[in-house]
């Protein structure tokens, strides 16, 4: 017998409803003209029809832009550090992407390894993730090319695929498992659902259009590290705004600093950007004060450190950095046209 | 391949269990080493810590100043002295010059120890030559006195130490301990003298070709502003020293100290977490000469 479920596209309200009486659902949603992962109001589902993704990489609900990492307070024996409240309530987050799935499997890595990061992981390792394929890629999409499938996942833990007036639901993980054995109203799925969902797989798939060569691309980067003509051209339209990292949902680099008011304070950590000059300036000097230096830190970082460390490309081909850029950097093109020939 | 050192067995000391929870030091006391330069004693308000801590000469701390911020220094103590640690603070910025306002008494945040250490293995055994200048003695002096403390673990030991002025010269009162010492040769030298002056004159690496320690069974533990370093390692080679017989520490902007925050790497290496401490050699290798 088959385990796959299905839903019905118009009772997919419902299903969060009942969700949301044991997580908080985080469902895609437009603030001030942006689409992020947000709180979801208990009734609006026409998510459905205008999303393709998300503006905000779902990171943000892991990592937010600015987290108070503690708060401190002077009294007469002295400083007291106190921890931020922690919300009990776990995440469940609709809708997230298997793009943006991989991309917080590939940020475990870095908060996970040799000293674990509480504020990521408390919130990583409680959430659950439920995945939808895409019907809609954008044509800066190339998931494809780093082995991403827009239609499957192994990162989430329950795999929605579209199916005409239906969503065929999948359990990717046990705790996918668990959801659905605890969720009613759901509908066994039959073989044509089934049919149907292989089809809508394969099509998803082939409208990612974009490619990109992988193939040796540690080995092509290291070749043209010192080639610094050549950086300089691919940097010269970047006007270092770091849009291309805050977006990026496998960036993760931070600042920390401390606010104090009348003994009272706190300290917090904010997202940061190798693309700033300040974000490696030192008081006599500053390795990337050099704006070629800094997009040749991005690019390497991803395509090259990152294997170097964790064996795995920190890129998922989301195309956000392309799609935002204010001046159309692609990250793309700088790799197609990389000065070696191996 | 994994950070270029193993970390696997650093001991960590974490308040409630979080990396980015300062515990809660008190400075004891203060001394002027030079206008620019202040040294702090400080020790752990809880009790167990101070018996439970250990760290190894190199390794740094994270200092918080608390509503100003936090920033990296290495211990400048020896892990041979028990019943307090050191930390020496160069007024730069913002935190550097909050750090010497403060006065005896006041309570700031440390976490660590981070980093890798000097490696005492390698070390044992050999002629070592330490080649600091200005603030750059306080991590090796960590290790000086760690190396003076089991003076029999291994061979000479040359101390060629300057800095700008006589005025300039940090940790006086060691610089007087080792000049005395008889398995010590001590050279100091100031870029420039003044009246009352009657020591060496000359840059660092100009007078490290002039006392020529010998290469053989040795080691060098180069520390200072990056210039001094870029003109030492030449003239260690010169001397007839491998890339693998220099060691340094390496600076820069540092934040978590425990890579993760992105910003302290030279190519595929985080300063924080594979050093500071590298050979020569290891340098030599890194993919990026951003150091
Ligand atoms: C492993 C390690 C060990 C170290 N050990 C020692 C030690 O033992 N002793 C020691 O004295 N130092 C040591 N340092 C150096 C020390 O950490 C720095 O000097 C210190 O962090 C400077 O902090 P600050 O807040 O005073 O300077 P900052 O205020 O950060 O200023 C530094 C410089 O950056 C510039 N700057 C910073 N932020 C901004 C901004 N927002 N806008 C414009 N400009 C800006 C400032 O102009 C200034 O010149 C060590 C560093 C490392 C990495
Ligand atoms: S978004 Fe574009 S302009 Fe801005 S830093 Fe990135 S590449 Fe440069
Ligand atoms: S580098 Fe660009 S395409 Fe790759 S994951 Fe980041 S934002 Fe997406
Ligand atoms: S200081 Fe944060 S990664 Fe090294």
């Amino acid at each position: 017998m088959s385990s796959k479920k299905k839903i019905n596209k118009k009772d997919i309200g419902k299903l969060l409803s009942r969700w949301s009486q044991q997580f908080t659902v985080l469902a895609p949603s437009m603030e001030s003209g942006v689409a992020t992962m947000a709180e979801w109001d208990g009734k609006d589902t026409s998510f459905l029809d205008w999303y393709r993704n998300t503006v905000i990489p779902p990171k943000a609900n892991f990592f937010p832009p600015m987290e108070e990492m503690f708060s401190f307070q002077k009294d007469r024996e002295g400083y007291h550090i106190e921890l931020p409240l922690v919300n009990e309530h776990k995440q469940l987050i609709f809708g997230i992407r298997p793009c943006d799935a991989k991309a917080l499997a590939i940020l475990d890595m870095t908060f996970e390894e040799a000293y674990e990061d509480p504020y990521y992981l408390a919130k990583r390792n409680s959430a659950v993730l439920v995945g939808l394929g895409c019907t809609n890629p954008y044509d800066s999409c190339f998931c494809t090319s780093l082995g991403i499938s827009p239609a499957e996942s192994t990162d989430v833990d329950l795999m929605l695929t579209d199916i005409g007036d239906q969503f065929l639901i999948e359990e990717v993980t046990d705790k996918g498992k668990e959801l659905i054995a605890k969720t009613s109203g759901l509908k066994e799925a039959t073989e044509t659902d089934e049919a149907r969902a292989k089809e809508a797989k394969e099509t998803s798939h082939n409208k990612v259009t974009r490619k990109i060569n992988t193939e040796g691309i540690e080995d092509k980067l290291l070749a043209c590290f010192d080639d610094e003509d050549y950086w300089e051209k691919i940097a010269a339209k970047c006007i270092s705004c770091g849009i291309c990292t805050f977006l990026c949902p496998t960036c993760y680099c931070f600042d920390i600093n401390d606010e104090l008011v009348k003994q009272q304070g706190a300290r917090f950590r904010s997202w940061d950007s190798c693309a700033f000059p300040l974000y490696t300036k030192m008081p006599m000097e500053n390795p990337r004060l050099e704006k070629w230096r800094r997009v040749r830190q991005r690019v390497c970082h991803k395509f090259e450190f990152y294997p170097m460390t964790f064996n795995v490309i920190a890129c998922t081909g989301c195309g956000r950095c392309i799609r935002l850029c204010p001046v159309n950097w692609d990250i793309t093109r700088v790799l197609e046209s990389l000065p070696v020939k191996v | 391949m994994k950070g270029i050192t193993d970390i696997s067995h650093r001991r960590r000391f974490l308040a409630g269990g979080n990396v980015y929870l300062p515990h809660i030091v008190v400075i004891e006391r203060i001394i002027e080493e030079n206008p620019g330069v202040r040294t702090f004693h400080f020790n752990f308000k809880d009790e167990k810590l101070r018996e439970e801590f250990t760290f190894e000469s190199g390794q740094f701390g994270e200092y918080s100043v608390f509503g100003i911020g936090e920033a990296p220094f290495c211990i400048s103590s020896s892990p041979t002295i028990r019943d307090h640690l050191e930390f020496a603070v160069q007024k730069v910025g913002r935190i550097t010059n909050a750090l010497h306002r403060l006065g005896v008494g006041t309570e700031l945040g440390f976490r660590g120890p981070y980093g890798n250490g000097f490696p005492l293995d390698f070390l044992q055994g050999k002629n070592l030559v330490f080649v600091a200048g200005g603030i750059g003695l306080a991590p090796l002096r960590s290790l000086i006195w760690n190396v003076i403390d089991n003076r029999d673990k291994y061979k000479s030991i040359d101390i060629i130490y300057g800095a700008r002025s006589p005025a300039d010269l940090c940790f006086k009162y060691d610089l007087e301990v080792w000049d005395k010492d008889k398995t010590v040769n001590m050279v100091t030298t100031v870029d420039r003298g003044d009246e009352t002056w009657t020591g060496r004159v000359g840059l660092v690496p100009k007078v490290l070709e002039e006392v020529a320690p010998s290469a053989s069974n040795a080691v060098a533990i180069v520390c200072g502003p990056p210039i001094m370093i870029r003109f030492t390692f030449p003239a260690l080679e010169r001397l007839g020293f491998t890339p693998e017989q220099m060691l340094t520490t390496l600076e820069k902007r540092m934040k978590c100290g425990i890579g993760k925050c992105g910003r302290c790497n030279i190519g595929n290496v985080y300063v924080c977490r594979d050093g500071p401490v590298f050979s020569y050699a290891q340098i030599k290798n890194f993919i990026s000469s951003e150091y």
